[in-house]
């Protein structure tokens, strides 16, 4: 192994092209993650045609900081502008932007910043040091254990919402029914589509949180007449002190190691780490009803969920050859075209390779936090420019953000509806973050357990009795009356104090 | 002074396209004139993007024009079709099709008898597998256990109602012993899925499976092909059981019916050439696409084309997809 890292190192510092690559890399990443509409998988997919100038290895280097820089990129257009640059930054959106309306934005940057760093080096480390068995581990979780913790994901909705909690349910079940619009996945048939079968793609997520949150943003300021000044100031990012992350340890702890599983794990990826760190984070916090409204934990969770997600994702690409998210499938054609056969082998066979990617993901992971820095400061530039400029660009973003992802002219309907949709909740109050969790997480729950009773012959034993899925489960439930207890407890406290008044 | 040059290589750019626009009749011979496009339902970096950009390059060698690949994501092709048969047929809009198009066509979603075949260029090849270390040691094993406990065996597929469901479902038909398929989002998925033990068999085609045969972690069981792969000798075909299913994945590019035949055939020709650069060839090879990638003109491909829209209506009709 030692020799491995010898090697790899060598083969980094050898000459300035490698450098150069994780470095152009990471920039590009960060970019492609903060621009809406270019997401880190897209930024991957350009550059692969200009691999091919290139030797795998450098290839794979070029790729993976990519991938590293593009999935914190989202959290910077997330905090200043309420704008989810990448569908892995929803999250950060929630508690990132409040923050950063608290005149504090150079705080939230800062935090977002040191969480993905912190996050992206451990699922860096968790890829180094131990990624053949935990590829391994990954194989246990089958239909049913992917069901049981989509479930556990879904049940932190209980937890979530300080004002009403028949809303954060009511958000809830929303987000599972948008889900379901669109070919069944397991039979192909259309539902809900209302006969149109362009509508049989689906709501995109993308289209409906950059609805839910940019538009619905842009809408909200622009109804409020008179403020036209900017209220977001401060924006120089401001890391967190040693001590500041002490108070965080635990968030980054265990949305860091949440990450890292969902990551390895197929079929799911950044954007649902995100999503489970952050509700975990809710679940386990003393103050839950802070959430939401600018609380450091909810920037710290989904972030280093995320990019605990990326190294964890390169483990069953690089120990199995399957790849754990959308963004290494790509990765993976790009190297089938170098001519290497991905494989429980490709560890073996090409050991420069893949101790190269480990060094090279460290180093772009390092070198995030300087650049880092200097793209937040660039970005919160725009900040000086009057809002009715900036709001409008917002809005001309969204629609052709929306559409160059995927040319399809239903996802600018989308995309306008749920702007409008999210204006409306946000003038009821109602959450958004369960909306979003049931709509990331139904679909998960819903197609793993109709695929676990095709295997079970639609018997339900087999399904909750696995030791995994059989703990997950019932984890879910305590959660779930713990959480409502928690809601019922805080109710009855108000309740209290309005008496005393 | 950086800005001024690049609104300058911007304005030639333009220029280039402007005149592009204005001139295309100016004369068939100089077709294509400008970009051609290729809508396709697979999302950037998969394998029929690859497709697209790997036999792109020598496409601009040839031409000086470019190919691009236009990503419509998303309900089994359906809108990726829908947008292509609203773009106008003036040879500029290619569609990349295969057994997704014809399915649809089956299901009544779209009407295959729209396109202009201008050639086939890829037909891929599929196995059925089993876990290296598992009970099933061959294609008998199976065959045996599943007369045993019709449906009692479960395969792992990639997409819903999509072509590996249809190879299924021909293997269930002509081996007279049921397995059941189980869909899944991803290769990735179900390659796990199989791995972790939690699905019996596999189906998948040989590129993506080649590390795990190699590894010892899947074993191939049988493939569909006409004859035996030269790297499996071992693996039987089902053919050579008595069983009649060859059906692969292929790939393909159309125009619009109402394009000109004049159109499909200087694009076929490009094509043609292109498919024989050595640089596409590599990329071929390097995906295990040159087993039996036979190249299909306009009316081979049409041929083609026919006979797997009667096959496909038959099978969703099987499957019980339609009534």
């Amino acid at each position: 192994m030692l020799d491995g890292y010898i090697s790899a190192f060598e083969y980094i510092f050898s000459g300035p092209l490698s450098i150069l690559l994780i470095v152009g890399g990471t920039i590009w990443g960060i970019l492609f993650g903060a621009v809406p509409g270019l997401t880190g998988i897209v930024g991957v997919a350009l550059l692969i045609p200009f691999t091919f100038a290139l030797e795998p290895t450098q290839g794979l280097l070029l790729l993976g900081s990519v991938y590293v820089g593009s999935t914190y990129g989202g959290s910077i257009s997330a905090i200043l502008f309420n704008t989810p640059g990448s569908p892995e930054a929803a999250c950060t959106a929630l508690d990132g932007h409040p923050m950063a309306k608290q005149g504090q934005a150079g705080r939230a940057l800062g935090i977002a910043l040191s969480a993905s760093a912190i996050g992206g080096i451990f699922g860096t480390l968790a890829l180094m040091l131990l990624a053949p068995p935990l590829a391994r581990v990954a194989l246990s979780f089958g239909p049913a254990e992917y069901f049981a913790l989509a479930t556990l994901g879904i049940t932190a909705i209980a937890s979530i919402g300080s004002g009403s909690f028949l809303k954060g349910i009511l958000s809830g079940l929303i987000g599972i029914g948008i889900a379901t619009v669109g070919a069944d996945p397991l039979t192909g048939i259309g539902r809900f589509t209302f006969g149109n079968d362009m509508f049989l793609t689906g709501v995109g997520f993308v289209p409906a949180i950059i609805g839910l949150f940019a538009l619905s943003e842009v809408l909200e300021r622009f109804s409020e007449r008179g403020v036209v000044g900017e209220v977001i100031a401060k924006t120089s990012t401001k890391l967190p002190s040693i001590v500041e992350l002490i108070t965080l340890k635990w968030t980054l702890l265990r949305s860091s190691f949440i990450g890292l599983v969902i990551g390895i794990l197929p079929g799911v990826g950044a954007t649902t780490a995100s999503f489970i760190g952050y509700s975990e984070a809710v679940r386990w916090s003393k103050t839950p009803e802070k959430f939401g409204k600018g609380a450091p934990e909810g920037i710290a969770a989904p972030e280093s969920a995320n990019n605990s997600a990326v190294g964890g994702a390169m483990i069953p690409l690089l120990a199995l050859g399957i790849p754990g998210s959308a963004t290494t499938a790509v990765m993976l054609g790009g190297l089938t075209i170098h001519g290497i056969v991905p494989g429980p082998l490709l560890m073996l066979q090409n050991k420069e390779l893949v101790f190269s990617v480990f060094v090279g993901m460290m180093l772009a992971n390092l070198l995030m936090i300087v650049f880092g820095l200097k793209a937040a400061t660039i970005f919160a530039k725009v900040l000086d420019v009057p809002y009715a400029l900036v709001g409008s660009a917002i809005a001309v973003f969204c629609i052709t953000g929306v559409y160059a992802l995927n040319n399809n002219m239903i996802d600018i309907a989308v995309m306008l509806s749920f702007g409008a949709f999210g204006f409306f909740l946000k003038k009821f109050d109602v959450p958004i973050a369960p909306l979003i969790i049931g709509m990331v997480l139904g679909p998960i729950a819903e197609t793993n357990l109709r695929r676990a009773l095709i295997l079970s012959d639609f018997r339900l034993d087999p399904i909750i009795s696995s030791p995994l899925s059989a703990s997950l489960l019932i984890l879910s439930v305590v959660s779930l009356m713990y959480g409502f207890y928690g809601q019922y407890r805080r109710f009855k406290r108000a309740q209290m104090q309005m008496k005393r008044l | 002074m950086k800005r001024r040059q690049f609104i300058g290589a911007n304005l030639g750019v333009l220029g280039m396209l402007s005149a592009g626009v204005v001139l295309p009749i100016s004369a068939e011979e100089a077709y294509p004139a400008r970009t051609v496009e290729v809508i396709n339902q697979f999302g950037p970096g998969g394998g029929t993007d690859n497709f697209i950009k790997a036999i792109g390059r020598p496409f601009y060698k040839i031409t000086k024009r470019t190919l691009v690949g236009i990503s419509v994501q998303g309900g089994g092709g359906v809108p990726a079709a829908q947008t292509f048969f609203s773009r106008p047929a003036d040879g500029y809009t290619m569609m990349a099709i295969g057994p997704e198009e014809m399915i649809n066509d089956a299901l009544g979603r779209i009407d295959s008898s729209l396109f202009r075949p201008v050639a086939r260029i890829q037909y891929d090849q599929g196995l059925f597998y089993a876990l290296g270390k598992g009970k099933f040691k061959s294609i008998q094993d199976v065959i045996t256990a599943a007369k045993a406990n019709p449906e009692e065996i479960k395969i792992a597929v990639t997409g819903a109602a999509g072509f590996d469901q249809v190879v299924v479902g021909l293997w269930n038909l002509a081996s007279g012993g049921k397995i059941t398929p189980v869909p899944f989002g991803s290769a990735a998925e179900s390659i796990a899925a199989v791995l972790g033990g939690h699905v019996d068999l596999l189906y998948e085609e040989y590129g993506p499976a080649r590390g795990m045969i190699e590894s010892g972690d899947l074993r191939p069981l049988v493939i569909f092909t006409e004859k035996r792969l030269p790297v499996l000798p071992a693996v039987p075909t089902a053919l050579e059981l008595g069983y009649d299913v060859t059906l692969g994945r292929w790939r393909g590019f159309a125009l619009k019916k109402a394009d000109s035949e004049a159109h499909a055939k200087k694009l076929y020709d490009i094509l043609a050439e292109a498919s024989k650069a050595p640089e596409y060839k590599a990329v071929e090879e390097k995906s295990a696409l040159q087993y039996r990638s036979v190249l299909f003109g306009p009316d081979e491909f049409a041929t083609f084309l026919n006979e797997q829209r009667l096959l496909y209506k038959k099978m969703v009709k099987e499957l019980g997809y339609t009534k």
